[in-house]
Parts: C-alpha cells; structure tokens; sequence
C-alpha cells in the first residue's frame, strides 16, 4: 500500500563553495504526481533530487511532512524512509537479479520474498534474468531492476536522474512504461531529464533549475478530475 | 649442502610423524595469532569505515597516523609494550608479562594499524551508490554498513590475511613479550629463530614449511574468490 505523500520543501538553500545551486526554492509533493526536472548541465538537478532524498544535507532547509513542521535532523530520517532516489546509472549489489530485488524486503520471511521477488521479476519483465549476476546486465536491464527494487519497496515518492539516458529504443520504452505503472499506483515521481518527446504523458508539471532557482515551465493540466492541485510553488 | 638436505628430510619426518613439540609450537602460534585477528578486526574495520565515510576533524590526522604506524618495527612495538607491561610499567600490576595475552596484546598493536589502513583503502574506493542505494532501499545504518562491507568484502578479506600474515611470522614482540617460554608462549617465529641459534635446523625449516604451506593456501584462497568474482565484472 503506498503511503500518502506530502512533503513540503521550503526556504531550500545549498552552495557549493561560491557556486549557487538552490536559492530560497520551494516545493510540494502530492501523491501520484509526476514532476520534471529541467536545467542546464551542473544547475544541479541531481545535488537537488540528493536532498529531497535525504541523501545531502542543504545549507538552510524547512520540510514538512503531513503538515508537520520539522528540522533537516529530524526530516532527513522521514525522507530517506519514504523517498528513493535512483542514480542515473542505478547501484547493483554484488549478486544476482533475485539477490538485488530481494534486497529492497529483506525484512520478510523467505517464502514471501520468493514470491514478491517473482511478481517484480515479471512486473519488470525480467524474469529470464533472475539468476544472471546483476554486472553482467546492460544499462536498460539495470534500470528495470532498479524500479523493479522500488517497486517492491513501494515508496512514496522516487526521484530518477535522468532514467533513460544512454538507453536505446525499446529500453526506454521498458522504462517509461513502468515509471507510468508507478505514477498509476499513487507513487509521486520526480523525473530529471530533458526527454520531452518520450515522457510528454508521464510529467504533469515542468520546473526548471536555474541560477539556483526553481521556476515552473509548463502548468499542470490534469491531477485529478475534479480539481486541480497545485503541486509546487516557486519562489520568486 | 648435504646437512641442509638431511635437515630438511628430518623437517619433513618431524612434521609427518605428529611431533608433539613442534605442533605445540604451531597450536600456540595459530591460537595467539588468530585471538589477535578476532579481537581486532572487528574494530578495526569499524574505525577505517568512519575514517572513509565520516568527515570529522582530525580524519586526515588519523589517516596518516594509521599509515605510519604500518612501518613501525614489531620490535620497537615490542619494546613500548615491554616497559608498558614490566614490573616498573604502567601496568605492570596485571602480571601479564611473558603470557599468551601479552603475546596476543602486541599482535593486536601490530595488525591493527594493517587492518585499518587497507580496509580504509578498499571502502574509500568503494562505490558511493552503494551506501545511498542501501539507505534509500530502507537498510538502517547497520544494514547499510553490513552490506558496504560484503560489497568490498575481497579488499577486507585481503587486509585480514595481510594482517594475519604478520602477525604470526613476527619474532620480535613475540620474543619480547612472551618471553619464548616452551609449551607457553614458544610460537613458530621464536622457535625458529631458537632452532636455528642453537643449530637445530631442522625443526626451523619445518616450521618455516607450515608458515609457508599456510600464506600459500591462504592467498590461493584469496585468489580463486577474486577470480570468480572477476568473470562477473
């Protein structure tokens, strides 16, 4: 079951040495809702996505969970539990393809995982793959396992930096049909890339990294059918 | 040539027909040793895990402090430990003098800074994904850290076996602190050296060959897991 996701992001500050990647940004996240990331190379999309995930820490941040207010100390936790971050070129364990996804459940009894293992393995359409080590895999299958993994741990929210860069044809079109099936599960998806052609149905809202600020490109058309939410706010 | 020859047959005969002196020696030998590598390899891949993760100040202090403890002689580390231990010394109350323990306390001194400084190397040059990939999968940060350590488990078994290498061929702290005593703290190294002052190679070169049969079956070991881990890389 996915959990509701409401992550407010505020006062969001980071600098590296005198470089400006995030100046006073603002943003929300809502469940099933599917974001793009847009921004010259080294705006700092990923130093972005890392600290959404809870993987980097910001100079000055304000986070909101449920409409709780909480310091970076406290949030961090929060968001490393409910956010995954998927590199560009995802990590695999050392181990097969079960061991990789497998790893993302651990915590449940062997039977079970054997079974949730199976059900990925399809999901994913890897299931001709389960045994091979993960480093003999090509960068499409990676990826597969990758939101394979996610899918499994069912987070609430996952940021991808830049999914389908470098993948050839029918590998991106693996990739973007899963990342549809998680936006359809309610998991809220941030995406980084500059992909429009291919991901035009995927993203509800373009937000552009630049000079440290986030600035809104294309307005979000359709979240749910009654009413429209608006998912960011982009400080000025 | 032809008293080498005899010593090394009689080497061989000593060691198949069960001596029980010499395999004293070695019992003693693999038991101080291996009670040093278990009390410190656990730390010590602990501190060369913060010193490669954690960034605090003094990390690159500790760094070149680990580094420099590698080139420091196990006599000189025999020598502190010595007037440490003495009646005179700190703690020469605890009558550790001349024990197995004060064998395995200088063994500890001696591997420590091996152990931390190689298993430093292969976590620094350890992927970073992997760590985020684990914590962002739900690992807490024992789980997390679990896996870092079976991601380079081949570096860290590589630092193990350097470790233990010297450890159970070193003559000088052993000779200092256990003071060489037979069926107590008579190890392979001190024997040896013994064997040989008083003319006696014959026990040496056996206990040379069980040292040698042990780094060779060791890092064949090391070997064929890399290997096989190399068809998948």
């Amino acid at each position: 079951m996915t959990k509701q996701c409401e992550i407010q992001f505020s006062q969001l500050y980071k600098t590296f040495g005198n470089r400006i990647i995030l100046q006073n940004a603002e943003l929300q996240l809502y469940k099933g809702v599917c974001l793009q990331l847009t921004g010259s190379n080294g705006a700092g999309k990923s130093t972005l996505l890392r600290i959404l995930a809870g993987l980097e820490k910001p100079d000055q941040a304000v986070v909101s969970c449920a409409g709780k207010l909480m310091q970076w100390r406290h949030a961090r936790k929060i968001l490393q539990q409910r956010i995954m971050y998927l590199h560009q070129q995802p990590y695999m364990f050392d181990g097969s393809v079960s061991f990789n996804l497998g790893y993302a459940i651990s915590a449940m009894k062997k039977q079970q995982r054997q079974q949730k293992i199976q059900q990925a393995l399809e999901w994913a359409e890897l299931g001709n793959l389960a045994e091979a080590h993960a480093s003999t895999l090509s960068g499409g299958e990676k990826q597969r396992v990758a939101l394979a993994r996610a899918w499994l741990h069912q987070p609430s929210c996952m940021l991808l930096d830049e999914p389908t860069a470098n993948l050839d044809t029918a590998s991106r079109y693996k990739t973007l049909q899963l990342l549809h099936t998680l936006k359809q599960q309610g998991i809220s998806l941030i995406v980084a890339s500059h992909d429009d052609t291919h991901f035009s149905d995927l993203f509800d809202q373009t937000l552009q990294l630049h000079a440290g600020k986030l600035e809104q490109l294309k307005t979000l058309t359709v979240i749910n059918s009654d009413k429209v939410i608006p998912i960011t706010r982009v400080s000025a | 040539m032809e008293s080498l020859s005899h010593a090394t047959g009689e080497a061989f005969r000593l060691l198949l027909s069960g001596d029980a002196q010499l395999w004293a020696i070695i019992a003693i030998s693999f038991k101080v040793s291996m009670t040093a590598m278990l009390i410190a390899t656990p730390p010590a891949i602990l501190t060369a895990f913060i010193l490669a993760y954690a960034r605090f100040p003094g990390r690159q202090f500790l760094i070149s402090f680990f580094s420099t403890l590698l080139s420091v002689p196990a006599v000189v580390v025999g020598l502190t430990l010595y007037i440490i231990l003495s009646r005179q010394g700190p703690l020469g109350d605890l009558r550790l003098l001349f024990t197995q323990t004060a064998m395995v306390v200088g063994q500890i001194a001696l591997c420590f800074p091996i152990l931390v400084a190689m298993a430093h190397s292969s976590l620094q040059q350890s992927d970073r994904r992997a760590w985020e990939t684990a914590r962002t999968l739900g690992a807490s940060h024992s789980k997390a850290f679990f896996t870092m350590l079976r991601e380079v488990r081949f570096g860290l078994l590589a630092a193990i076996l350097a470790g233990f290498g010297r450890i159970i061929a070193e003559v000088g702290a052993s000779m200092m602190l256990g003071g060489n005593i037979l069926d107590y703290t008579r190890n392979i190294p001190t024997a040896i050296a013994l064997e040989t002052s008083k003319g006696e190679f014959a026990q040496g070169i056996a206990l040379g060959i069980v040292l040698l049969a042990m780094s060779f079956i060791l890092n064949a070991s090391l070997f064929k897991l890399q290997h096989k881990r190399r068809r998948y890389a």
